[in-house]
């Protein structure tokens, strides 16, 4: 049976995306029902340094740092950011309260996509679809025959690099704003 | 990244920008002002100082801390005040903050109908009266003061009056309180108000062990198992160790 990029690639990666809901909707409503809504408002915190700590590995991939296994630092830069990422989701929450702490949420959740689509799909379909032309090719199809059949698989595979593509300018967009949201909590805020 | 793309970038982050310091109520405010202080939503500055949150004494230039309770801040008489009592004039130290919010982001952070006791002068603190009404049932009535022989100050229920000083409620006296304090008074109480004890048992069991005096029970029973080892002050009853 021909195996469909959709189904083998792009549903799991969907599930990990929806996974990532799920968690924020499910760690939102355990504090609403425990009374530590609290809580949620500090997540914020251990959420940003988590982010920041997954960016050593953007710094070494650019070797700009030279220090840490390259390999190690995807995998760990993968899990910190995601787990980051539902601390601020749950440190949202439901609450729409202002503008600019609502639009770095929306670059983190465009930012965390483009990211899964980098590392879980990207790689794997492109060795998906690359499979897919060789097995055609051998089977003794034509290249215009092989293009076509397919077709639908590159045009996902190409949607995917051009969404691999947003990671960077949307981690600006998304770094700015959280910024934005943060000193504007120092400014107004009370701490002491 | 391409040019284009960086040029678009820093066009739309700079439009950001400049609505942040145009619309900062709607930009970064947490949530609506309550009524009373709308016309200061775009004026943040208004209430907050620069890094040290809400300041007190920008709120007392408008509410004065000796009308509050008792004049609006135009100095008209406040036709219905929220609380009975005023009670802003006997706070130790000004901290507005820590009682109100004014943004609805933060108010649902606030526990409502909670007032830390702590921020009132001591003298006032001690005075419950001054601004609790006192109880009208049997048992409050007669006490004047000394509440926090059984409330404390963070919630009236439930008392933390510890009944297991005079008598422990163990699974079998685990009864409503007027099982024991006949309507609801609890200045007295009687142990034949369940099938268990009745005066004729009791006095039989008692008057068997040579004790005449056994009108107050928990005297030398302060729990189900106690055999009557507590102090005593009638009867020839069998004290510990007399056995």
């Amino acid at each position: 049976m021909k195996s469909s990029l959709w189904r083998e690639h792009v549903l799991p990666f969907s599930l990990l995306l929806s996974l990532l809901g799920v968690a924020t909707v499910a760690g939102d409503y355990l504090l609403h029902r425990l009374d530590l809504v609290w809580v949620g408002r500090y997540m914020g915190i251990p959420g940003t340094l988590l982010i920041i700590a997954s960016l050593w590995y953007s710094l070494r991939k650019r070797k700009w740092v030279l220090s840490g296994n390259a390999k190690t630092l995807l995998k760990a830069h993968e899990y910190m950011a995601w787990l980051g990422s539902l601390m601020v989701l749950i440190h949202a929450g439901v609450h729409f309260n202002s503008i600019l702490p609502w639009l770095a949420t929306a670059a983190m959740g465009v930012n965390v996509g483009s990211g899964l689509v980098g590392k879980y799909l990207l790689k794997n379909a492109r060795e998906h679809v690359q499979g897919e032309r060789a097995r055609f090719q051998l089977r003794g199809l034509s290249k215009p025959d092989v293009e076509q059949a397919v077709f639908w698989d590159a045009v996902a595979l190409d949607a995917m690099a051009q969404w691999r593509k947003v990671h960077i300018p949307i981690f600006i967009a998304f770094a700015v704003l959280a910024l934005g949201h943060i000193f504007s909590i120092f400014l107004f805020w009370g701490w002491v | 990244m391409s040019r284009t793309l960086k040029i678009i970038l820093a066009i739309n982050l700079l439009v950001l920008t400049v609505l942040t310091f145009v619309y900062p109520h709607l930009m970064v405010g947490p949530g609506k002002l309550i009524p009373g202080h709308q016309k200061l939503e775009a004026n943040c500055f208004a209430c907050h100082a620069s890094f040290t949150g809400v300041s007190s004494e920008k709120c007392v230039s408008c509410h004065k801390p000796a009308d509050i309770g008792k004049l609006t801040t135009t100095g008209a008489k406040l036709a219905k005040p929220l609380t009975s009592t005023p009670f802003h004039q006997e706070l130790a130290s000004l901290d507005c903050a820590s009682c109100h919010s004014d943004h609805s982001g933060v108010r649902k952070y606030h526990q409502k109908g909670y007032f830390n006791h702590a921020l009132l002068k001591k003298d006032t603190a001690a005075q419950c009266q001054a601004c609790h009404k006192v109880p009208t049932d049997a048992l409050h009535k007669q006490i004047s003061g000394n509440c926090s022989q059984c409330h404390t100050t963070a919630r009236w229920t439930p008392a933390s009056f510890d009944h297991d000083k005079y008598f422990l409620l163990d699974k079998d006296h685990n009864a409503a309180c007027v099982t024991c304090h006949v309507r609801n008074d609890y200045s007295t109480y009687t142990c034949y108000g369940c099938h268990e004890h009745t005066p004729a048992n009791i006095r039989r069991k008692h008057v068997e062990e040579g004790i005449r005096d056994f009108t107050n029970c928990v005297e030398c029973h302060r729990s189900a198992d106690d055999e009557g080892g507590g102090e005593r002050k009638g009867g020839g009853g069998r004290r510990g160790g007399e056995d």
